[in-house]
């Protein structure tokens, strides 16, 4: 409203209305997953980066094992989420309401690695690939939950790799399913490279071209799936701000780049979906592993986890 | 808060001696050997963006300057991008067309980019050194105030004013640099100052 004495325009003119100078942006905090999309997409993506890709064979396999993640949905039981008296006290001390290391694994979580298991085993899966879906099918019950354990826990037997990424990938269904059913508002964030649902570190960061958020950067937890708004030009380890960098493969992909942090020689990948929104987060890390290799070479250590990349 | 120490060697450290990957656990190392040796052809193209202040008016958006090149290590850094900080709870990501334009006035053959003077007489500018200018300013500034400078009204009232003077300062600093100018410029009497506090 123009101020008493201030001109006004003349007779009928019409007032001036603000000028468009580019979208605001105004991201929210955390976004849950979608269980009904994320594997979906996750699976058409790696079907989509496979054909001529030097890791063919293996984008192939994990999507068909996404597609897994995704087709045994409609049979799973509900998870139980943590008593409300819990999911308060994790609100009210900024700690993850379903921690993954306070879940305890349920009976959802032994159904969700079984069905996994059954719907892998009628696939079409290369016979090498097999082999693990043999050995975790012998492990038994307890095995398989000492499996999940595992990897909750992040101590991977060596000569059990593949093993373990299939408990990993049903982990990942089970506290998506999980994430899916908080309350976002009550989600706090609990450190830059921290997800707010389970506590979980990202894959990897991506600026988003969302409607609203355009250019905001939101990093991917690895297990869930929650995505997460950090500010930009900041190491998703320690934090810094100084010396932070970002490296693309020369004459390669340039929507996919490592943000270096200086002050810890680390680097989580950086996607450019507002340029590509194609690109997703679980699936590109593994495609751009050869930035991983020319990165790591140079000195600087990977951050970021990717249950598809164990090892790395 | 993340796990820092390479999953690779920590694999390594475990198990029965096996180094290994998740690909190759599947079957599939050929293919993991072969990105291996094709990557070590692989060069690495380096950006850095780092968070500014617009330097035209006082709104002071954030910019993100994007560029080429490591001073540190002797290298030219070249700036080659600019856009609005998102993160920037003034501007939230937008810049107007001046702002927009900024990598143009960076790289504006016209930009001045050393101290100028124009002596007395001369019909053109000549590059000098910060030194010589902040001389000159200093000993010119101290001519005039000690000419023009008012201590007292004709009532006898205490007023330290020094009227002949302004003083022109930047609309994009922080508080602290905006604290120092006033101190500065008030401490010596300047009435006239402009910082731009205004658009």
């Amino acid at each position: 409203m123009p101020r008493d004495g201030s001109r006004r325009p003349a007779g009928d003119a019409v007032p001036l209305a603000p000028m468009d100078i580019g979208e605001v942006a105004n991201p929210p905090f955390a976004v849950l997953p979608d269980p009904g999309r994320v594997f979906l997409v996750r699976s058409e993506r790696f079907a989509a980066l496979a054909p001529g890709h030097q890791l063919e064979p293996y984008l192939h396999l994990l999507s068909q094992i996404t597609r897994a993640q995704h087709d045994i949905l409609g049979e799973l039981p509900e998870p139980v989420l943590p008593s409300p008296e819990r999911l308060a006290l994790a609100r009210d001390n900024t700690m993850p309401p379903i921690s993954t290391g306070q879940i305890a694994l349920d009976e959802t979580a032994d159904r969700t690695f079984d069905a996994l298991l059954k719907t892998l085993a009628a696939a079409d899966l290369a016979e090498t690939s097999r082999t693990a879906l043999e050995a975790v099918e012998k492990a038994g019950p307890d095995g398989r939950r000492n499996m999940m354990q595992a990897v909750i826990l992040d101590e991977i037997p060596g000569d059990a790799i593949a093993e373990h990424v299939l408990a990993a990938a049903a982990v990942q269904v089970l506290f998506t399913r999980l994430a899916a059913r908080l309350d976002v508002e009550s989600l706090k964030r609990v450190a830059d490279g921290a997800c707010p649902s389970c506590g979980g570190a990202p894959v990897a960061s991506a600026v988003v071209g969302w409607e609203g958020a355009h250019g905001t950067r939101f990093c991917t937890c690895s297990i869930c799936a929650t995505q997460w708004n950090v500010v930009r030009i900041k190491c998703l380890v320690c934090s810094s701000e100084k010396g932070i960098a970002y490296h693309s493969l020369e004459g390669g992909q340039e929507t996919v780049m490592g943000e270096t942090c200086e002050a810890c020689d680390s680097y989580v990948k950086m996607l450019h979906q507002h340029k590509d929104p194609s690109l997703e987060p679980i699936a590109d890390d593994v495609a751009s592993l050869a930035l991983d290799l020319t990165l790591t070479k140079e000195g600087w250590t990977r951050a970021s986890v990717n249950p598809f990349l164990m090892g790395y | 808060m993340n796990v820092q120490f390479s999953r690779r060697q920590f694999l390594k450290g475990t198990g029965a001696g096996v180094a290994g990957s998740a690909i190759g656990a599947f079957g599939f190392g050929g293919a993991e050997v072969a990105l291996a040796q094709a990557a070590h052809a692989f060069k690495l193209s380096k950006a850095t963006e780092t968070r500014n202040t617009c330097p035209y008016c006082s709104v002071s958006c954030g910019m993100i300057l994007y560029s080429r090149g490591d001073v540190k290590k002797g290298e030219k850094a070249e700036i080659f991008h600019i856009e609005g900080d998102v993160d920037n709870p003034v501007n939230r990501g937008t810049l107007c067309p001046k702002g927009a334009g900024a990598l143009d006035f960076i790289h504006s053959k016209q930009r001045v980019t050393r101290p100028m003077h124009r002596k007395p007489g001369s019909d053109k500018f000549e590059p000098v050194t910060w030194d010589f200018a902040m001389e000159r300013i200093a000993k010119l500034m101290k001519e005039d105030r000690d000419a023009n400078f008012i201590e007292k009204t004709r009532d006898g009232v205490t007023v330290n004013r020094w009227p002949t003077m302004g003083f022109l300062a930047g609309c994009a600093t922080s508080n602290e640099a905006g604290w120092l100018t006033w101190k500065a410029v008030r401490g010596l009497g300047i009435v006239a100052v402009d910082n731009q506090a205004r658009i």
